[in-house]
């Protein structure tokens, strides 16, 4: 019993780190810079296809072991030798780890530009646009080009958190994922307290009054977009690792439409607001789909289409009645102006 | 040489099909100010009108009608429920296609429910919807071509007549235009946005029923769908109705007759990424003529 | 006659009018004047239906206006004439006038006699007849909305801040317009105005408004006399 329970938190744990990442992100591209980024999918699954496609590679190159098999294509004979090395040798691992993060979020990055490039100058609804149409791109890719990530089939990718032993990698790896979503999420934090984040959120209210203030839209665009594409392409890379394994099949109502409810529930530019509305959802689900059983009895139809209907109806009423979310975002000032205004207040 | 009149009847189809629904996506915009991402949406319930008259016996092609009607109907519930209430409530264009990718998503879990639940009363799979053989052929085309292209005039004719003629579209043009002027000279602008969407829906709702006689559907086909349909409206210019189809027929044609000849002269490897076309385009567009072909004709 | 009693109007939250009590008579000009933001336009804007009506009500000719939404209102005979964004931009002048004429429901005859008296007051617009809207220079435009206005033959015209930007000629020409208006044709014209002194010298009866109360109701020549009304909140005197 206690093990369920234990199990449950773990995994409960891990999906709120990885979302919590993917939704800090969206955040820092919508809440702070204004862009309506409906194609989240396009990084995540960058992320995510890429540390597929190259962990098992670098882990040969850092071992030096001698693989024989393709790691795209058979894997599993692949991962028969990685897999035991990787397992005692924790600094391996760990730098294994870090290369591999620091690739998701690179191409993270660039896969952010990418989709800002035509768009950095569009209004925001020709932007939504696009970003939607490209979110599906990844996928496509994924699926016709066969040295990535085996087509269809996915790769199996070695396991970067076993030196602690198995009964432990699961802890380990949600462990991790907490860590990385913590820097992540202070690291927004950070931002948005910055000159940089600043005129970023004064770009969201009002693009012309910025601009003609001498902020650069484009500047500021691409600079919150290549930092939320790179925290996108690091949950893609954690959520691979994590599996063990991946296929292109990751969906837009997942990665996409979720994150977005998700913020919107918290409150939008609200970092804490986000985190609120994340682990709220994140547990809902969680405990819906442990008892999965349960109500697959209740319900005439398949529980994932249930999944659909009630969050497109969840998401409809906060639309129509709380916008603004739980918690809703409050204007950051700055201490020095902070104190003018307390002391102008304690003279009235 | 054969092959490429196939691959251009084909092309044919497919570009009015793309048309009919790339119209709906700028009419919407144009009235509404809103991309419709909800559109893809209005195509799979026309894809699943015709496939269920053809389940009770009836031609698929009454499909066309029924589900002009139905689509109509399902764009006018979204319009509303949710947009008008945010509309009134002056919410930003972000909140509205917000709004519009919600009910995608409501409906897409809607469409599968029913879809499920075609398999297990008709048992047959009902996420295979194919109706092509089925199909009429007339002097050595297929009856798909001929609906589809011949739909596509008269509706376009239809449009043009309603929005040019009656006081109804000068109402419609008017609230294109302006909509507090024209709310101001006491035309209801609320009815005139319904009534568009009850267009926009329709017409996606025929290009859905015409759908499964010229290719696989399933209920995500309208997903697949969205980036041609935007592109294709895009490309046209989203400041003229009629760019649409004009879109609609290049991207159309670029897809299918283009890649057919580029995989001659390249290499068939290439057919696999026809999927890439629409993006490509869509970026081609958006950097060189982001208001679309339309503009670069009138400014003549 | 338009009468309006005790009005308490704003935007949701944003209450904005406190207990405005009004009255305008048919041929007569009554100016609403006051300072940035005191709620000039949202005293138009109430009177169409276009802001929130918490208490008081608003009469024309006997008739409520309060709960009707304001394509209604329209059609009761009242023409409201935006600052901003008041025509059809990609449709030529004539074609304007006819469109609304349409809308409203007159008859061809009664539109072509309409037609010919705005051209009557407004001869430029005669000679731009075909020029397409969104090309006249900015006192023809105004010319051009504020005949959509006149063009159905409303009971109530609703005015707001008609000289703002315009060029000092195209003022002046405008003021006199409006005068005539008011001397051949049978309705109530609210004015709102920015420009204290041109509306003064047209003006029957005076509004001031500031900060959504009304502080002074009266003829033109008793604000004047006014004088620490007319130069604190109007830069007059």
């Amino acid at each position: 019993m206690f093990d369920v329970i234990i199990l449950f938190i773990t995994d409960l744990l891990a999906f709120f780190g990885i979302y919590l990442m993917l939704n800090t992100a969206l955040n820092i591209e919508r809440g702070y810079a204004g862009i309506p980024n409906f194609g989240l999918l396009f990084s995540y699954a960058g992320g995510a296809y890429i540390t597929g496609h190259l962990t098992a590679k670098i882990a040969i190159l850092l071992t030096g072991a001698k693989v024989e098999a393709d790691p795209i294509t058979q894997p599993v004979s692949a991962l028969m030798v990685l897999n035991p090395i990787l397992a005692s040798n924790p600094l391996i691992s760990i730098t294994l780890l870090i290369i591999i993060l620091l690739i998701g979020a690179s191409f993270g990055a660039l896969l952010g530009l990418i989709q800002l490039g035509p768009a950095i100058r569009l209004r925001e609804d020709y932007l939504a646009i696009t970003l939607l149409a490209l979110g599906e791109v990844m996928n496509y890719i994924a699926i016709a080009y066969k040295p990535f990530i085996n087509g269809s089939l996915g790769v199996q990718v070695p396991d970067v958190f076993s030196w602690l032993g198995s009964r432990y990698r699961f802890y380990l790896a949600t462990g991790i994922i907490l860590l990385i979503a913590f820097i992540l999420y202070i690291y927004a934090e950070f931002l948005g307290r910055t000159p940089l984040g600043r005129a970023m959120k004064a770009i969201r209210e009002n693009e012309i009054a910025a601009v003609s203030l001498g902020k650069s839209l484009t500047r500021y665009r691409a600079i919150a977009m290549i930092i939320g594409s790179a925290f996108t392409g690091v949950a893609g890379s954690l959520w691979t690792l994590y599996s063990g394994a991946i296929t292109p099949t990751l969906q837009r109502f997942d990665w996409t439409f979720l994150p977005w409810l998700m913020i919107f529930l918290g409150g939008i530019g609200n970092n804490l607001g986000v985190a609120l509305g994340t682990f709220i959802f994140v547990l809902i689900n969680r405990l819906i789909i442990f008892n999965k059983h349960l109500l697959a009895g209740v319900l005439p139809f398949d529980i994932v289409w249930f999944d659909y209907i009630s969050l497109g109806l969840i998401m409809g009423l906060i639309l129509i009645y709380r916008p603004q979310g739980i918690l809703p975002e409050k204007p950051y000032i700055p201490k020095n102006i902070r104190r003018k205004i307390v002391v102008s207040r304690s003279q009235e | 040489m054969i092959n490429m009149i196939e691959t251009l009847i084909s092309g044919i189809t497919y570009s009015s099909l793309l048309s009919l629904m790339a119209l709906g996506i700028t009419l919407l915009y144009r009235t509404t100010k809103v991309p419709n991402f909800a559109h893809a949406s209005f195509v799979v319930f026309g894809i699943y009108t015709s496939y269920t008259l053809a389940l009770l016996g009836y031609n698929p092609y009454l499909g066309t009608l029924l589900g002009f009607i139905v689509s109509g109907i399902i764009a006018l519930i979204l319009f509303y429920a949710l947009l008008e209430p945010l509309r009134r409530r002056k919410s930003s264009i972000f909140i509205l296609m917000m709004a519009t990718l919600t009910y995608d998503i409501l409906m897409f879990g809607i469409i599968n429910i029913y879809a499920d639940y075609l398999q297990t009363t008709f048992k047959i799979p009902a996420r295979n919807v194919y109706l092509a053989p089925q199909d009429f052929t007339l002097i050595g085309l297929k009856g798909v071509t001929i609906v589809s292209t011949s739909l596509l005039i008269v509706l376009l004719m239809l449009l043009y007549i309603l929005l040019n003629r009656t006081i109804i579209g000068a109402a419609l043009r008017a609230v294109m235009e302006n909509p507090s002027l024209a709310q101001a000279n006491g035309i209801n602008v609320s009815l005139m946005l319904a009534l568009s969407w009850f267009l926009a829906g329709g017409l996606a709702g025929v290009a859905g029923a015409l759908l499964p006689m010229y290719m696989m559907t399933d209920p995500s086909t309208g997903m697949l769908l969205i980036a041609p349909m935007f592109c294709a409206s895009i490309l046209g210019g989203l400041e003229q109705i009629y760019g649409a189809p004009l879109g609609g027929f290049i991207l159309g044609l670029a897809t299918t007759v283009l890649v057919s000849w580029l995989s001659g002269v390249i290499g068939y490897w290439i057919m696999t990424y026809s999927l890439m076309v629409p993006y490509i385009t869509l970026i081609i567009t958006l950097i060189f003529i982001p208001r679309g072909v339309v503009s670069i004709i009138l400014k003549r | 006659m338009l009468v309006i009693e005790k009005l308490n109007s704003g935007y949701g939250k944003l209450h904005v009018l406190y207990d405005v009590s009004l009255t305008a008579k048919r041929k007569e000009i009554t100016a609403a004047l006051g300072p940035n933001g005191a709620g000039k336009t949202t005293l138009l804007n109430s009177i169409f239906g276009l802001a929130d009506i918490y208490s008081g009500s608003i009469e024309l000719d006997d008739e409520r206006l309060n709960k009707m939404p304001p394509h209604m209102i329209s059609r009761r005979g009242v023409s409201y004439v935006f600052q901003l964004m008041n025509i059809f931009p990609n449709l030529t002048v004539e074609e304007n006038l006819r469109l609304v004429a349409r809308f409203s429901g007159m008859n061809h005859k009664d539109i072509e006699n309409s037609l010919k008296e705005i051209y009557d007051l407004f001869p430029i617009l005669k000679e731009r007849r075909r020029q397409v809207a969104g090309t006249l220079s900015g006192g023809e435009r105004q010319m051009l909305a504020i005949s959509i206005g006149l063009i159905k033959r409303p009971r109530l015209l609703l005015l707001d801040e008609p000289t703002a930007g315009l060029a000092v000629r195209y003022v002046d020409m405008l003021i006199e317009k409006i005068l005539e208006m008011k001397k051949t044709m049978d309705m109530i014209i609210l004015l709102v105005e920015q420009n204290v002194h041109k509306a003064l010298k047209i003006a029957d009866k005076v509004y001031v408004l500031v900060s959504g109360r009304i502080i002074f109701e009266g003829t033109p020549s008793e604000l004047v006399n006014k004088e620490d009304i007319a130069k604190m909140y109007l830069g007059v005197g």
